[in-house]
């Protein structure tokens, strides 16, 4: 009976595949591209995990877990299975599955949708379900302690600079979609100030007023969130008020950096941690309704399964299809960064080994329905008004017109007066070149709520996604930095000791202010960067991010290989292979491509040409040149860290295979549960 | 309030802070009362802060 079912599904999901895969011109309903996402899932669930679980890892409900052997009431806490998958998907889905996929529908919907589905299927939920389970048999030991311990010192240290500089980068562009959707915008900046004092207010609420009376707080906080959402349309409407709010993007970058530097020094009690509060409803409440909308609605996809731009002329990103679409889409595939919370606070609170199969492998596959759904709130969009909103202004010059007009010469159709429609329905002055994807998602959310519950209240609907995006954008920045300023003093520390002391306020303003700078750095130049710098920023933070999870992804591979299970490797190596062919490739054609849209190098090369021919002023052409070498400085450093972390975990596991060295499992010894034999 | 309706609450409101990952104080007297009864319990504003404090000092607690 079971085996019939199993069939059904995994029938219904090929047949929509093939749906997907053959379908040529005509328009194709979500509900196909839904049906083939949730179908793998569901197979991949069932049967990978499940081999992943009993034969691969050996997962084992009699051996007590962290959390019930160092149970201290805090953070060593045993919860329920249910309760852990929502509090571990809340904390690893962010902005990054919603926006990549958004910037690769440049390819067309089908690229994108198979990489997240399989990718997740053989890759993301391996990772994070290998690096799970490898923390909780070693009492919630971090990535960077077990890249140490398993590997080497040297990689340890390593995989440590790769978080450190992959963080600056990963808030950097984060912070540049935000300047993007905020940039002229009276409304949407009016909301997200609006959240600063919201979150004071929460704050003194749970420590001063009320203690410990969180959810009461974040109730009030979610209803004055709303209330500021609608009061943001008057201050729009009023034209003294709208050109309070209407700030340049230079304006938003340099608020941001200041508020990244007040909000890491702070005491966290009083911003940071309210404000995590607010984001993780506002969240996973926002999430919860757009697939509610996409499943009432079922909408049409207008973007075609395959553009032109596969070629690698695509006006969002440079690069062709492979590797880019593998790039451009890391969370909702696989997400290195991820490797960060299934060994940090969610190992501490398992309560059996099993529960680490639906944590570990199905909280990223939710993590990938949400790509998906992102994906579709993108493919919903008449593919005109889709490139009008996300190619940079250099490509569409100033005025509609040309915006249209370049619309045009990529084979698509958009008028002025659709832009300037669009524009007046979500409440905006303009959404052209509003890059970042942020924008264009919140068009399609807006698109699908309007549909799904009513229309008519477009423009609230856009500002409402706008604000959800923005503000745990703002959450990651926020936590971000405080994470990189504690690093940088952990690391400050070995130098002098009092460096380390992150209650010590000298070092802790210093630290917070070299965080700070490194992607305030990158976020200003980004927002003066002639391509729109999300065409630079975007593709580094990907080949970050998936050098983050090859170091995942060997620390994963050397703890099978020293349990003697040398045998399965391959699940590791599979995806492992994978990634190095991926983001090798990306960082070279970075770095070296002839294309001056594509490779650093050439660019620097025609910025170079321009100041020798008199059309570029030498100031900022200086200032151009230093930005390209310093990016190409950078993808050379990702790259060489990669090669680096897997040579010397490849021989280890040589090594250890031809027995020169003693395969030692460093997993905690074996204690008996108190829960063995209870059922789940 | 009917005492099964409160429990219930109660069951609600301890679910959304585990998923919030925002404190639980009652949940942290009960472990001190059961296995370190000699120490002193602290109070819930101190609990609070400190527990916060520790949470956003030690690693990434949210993703990208």
């Amino acid at each position: 009976m079971t085996a019939i079912l199993w069939a059904l599904v995994a029938l219904a999901g090929a047949g929509a595949w093939a749906v997907l895969a053959l379908a040529r011109g005509e328009t194709v309903s979500a509900a196909w591209l839904v049906l083939a996402a949730v179908g793998t899932y569901l197979v991949g669930y069932r049967f990978y995990s499940r081999f992943l679980a009993r034969r691969v890892f050996g997962l084992d409900d009699r051996r007590a877990t962290p959390a019930e052997r160092l149970a201290n009431g805090r953070d060593f806490v045993p919860t329920g299975r249910w309760v852990l998958f929502g509090h571990h998907f809340a904390a690893i889905a962010g902005a990054g599955p919603l926006v990549g996929p958004v910037l690769a529908a440049q390819f067309g919907y089908l690229p994108g949708t198979i990489w997240i589905v399989f990718g997740v299927v053989l890759g993301g939920a391996v990772q994070d379900f290998v690096i799970l389970f490898a923390s909780t048999r070693r009492d919630g030991k971090s990535l960077g302690q077990m890249a140490r311990e398993e590997i080497g010192p040297l990689t340890g240290y390593l995989a440590m600079a790769a978080v450190l500089a992959i963080m600056i980068i990963l808030l950097a562009v984060l912070a540049l979609i935000v300047v993007n959707a905020l940039r002229d915008s009276p409304w949407g900046l009016f909301t997200i100030l609006c959240t600063i004092p919201i979150a004071l207010l929460m704050g003194f609420w749970m420590k001063v007023w009320r203690p410990g009376r969180t959810l009461e707080a974040t109730a009030v906080g979610v209803a004055l969130l709303l209330v500021s959402l609608v009061a943001g349309r008057w201050v729009s409407t009023s034209p003294a008020l709208a050109a309070w709010f209407s700030w340049s993007p230079l304006t938003i970058a340099y608020a941001m950096i200041g508020y990244g530097f007040v909000a890491s020094v702070l005491p966290v009690w009083m911003l940071l941690c309210p404000r995590d509060y607010l984001s993780t409803f506002v969240k996973i409440g926002t999430i919860l309704l757009l697939a509610v909308a996409i499943l009432v609605l079922l909408p049409p996809l207008r973007l075609p399964a395959l553009t032109r731009f596969t070629d690698g002329t695509g006006p969002i990103f440079a690069g062709k299809l492979f590797p880019f679409a593998f790039i451009t889409i890391a969370c909702g595939a696989i997400s290195g960064f991820h490797a960060l919370v299934a060994s940090g606070t969610t190992p501490k609170m398992l309560t059996r080994e099993s529960d680490a199969r639906l944590i570990g492998y199905g909280g990223m596959l939710m993590e990938s329905f949400v790509a998906i759904m992102a994906l579709c709130a993108a493919a919903v969009l008449e593919p005109g008004v889709y490139f009008a909103m996300n190619a940079p202004a250099s490509a569409l010059g100033t005025t509609l017109a040309s915006a249209a007009e370049a619309v045009r010469g990529w084979g698509f159709t958009v008028t002025p007066a659709d832009l300037q429609a669009l524009a007046a329905q979500m409440g905006e002055r303009t959404l052209v070149a509003r890059t970042g994807g942020a924008p264009s998602l919140a068009v399609g959310m807006a698109t699908i709520f309007g549909g799904a519950f009513g229309r008519g209240l477009s423009a609230i609907w856009y500002h409402f996604a706008i604000m959800f995006e923005a503000l745990f954008i703002l959450t990651t920045v926020d936590t971000g930095t405080r994470v990189g300023r504690f690093m940088l003093q952990d690391f400050a520390g070995h130098i002098w000791k009092p460096l380390g002391r992150t209650s010590w306020y000298p070092a802790s303003i210093v630290a917070s202010l070299l965080v700070v700078g490194g992607w305030g750095w990158f976020l200003v130049q980004g927002v003066l960067d002639p391509l729109g710098g999300i065409n630079t920023l975007w593709p580094l933070f990907g080949i970050s991010n998936q050098l983050l999870a090859a170091v995942a992804l060997c620390v994963g591979t050397t703890v099978l290989v020293r349990a003697g299970k040398a045998r399965y490797a391959w699940t590791t190596i599979l995806p492992l292979v994978w990634l190095l062919l991926v983001t090798l490739t990306a960082g070279w054609q970075k770095i070296f491509a002839a294309d001056p849209a594509l490779g650093f190098l050439s660019r620097i090369r025609v910025t170079l040409a321009q100041v020798a021919a008199g059309t570029l002023d030498p100031a900022t052409g200086s200032r151009i040149v230093f930005n390209y070498r310093l990016d190409a400085v950078v993808a050379a450093l990702f790259m060489a860290v990669t090669v680096l972390v897997v040579a010397a975990s490849a021989w280890e596991w040589v090594m250890i295979i031809r027995r020169r060295r003693p395969a030692v499992s460093r997993e905690t010894p074996f204690v008996e549960s108190a829960y063995a034999g209870q059922h789940a | 309030m009917p005492a099964s309706m409160r429990e219930a609450l109660g069951r609600w409101a301890r679910t959304l802070r585990r998923v919030a990952g925002m404190p639980d104080y009652a949940a942290y007297v009960a472990h001190l009362r059961r296995c370190h009864p000699e120490r002193t319990v602290p109070d819930e504003r101190a609990f609070y802060e400190e527990y916060v404090t520790a949470r956003y000092g030690d690693g990434p607690t949210r993703c990208c």
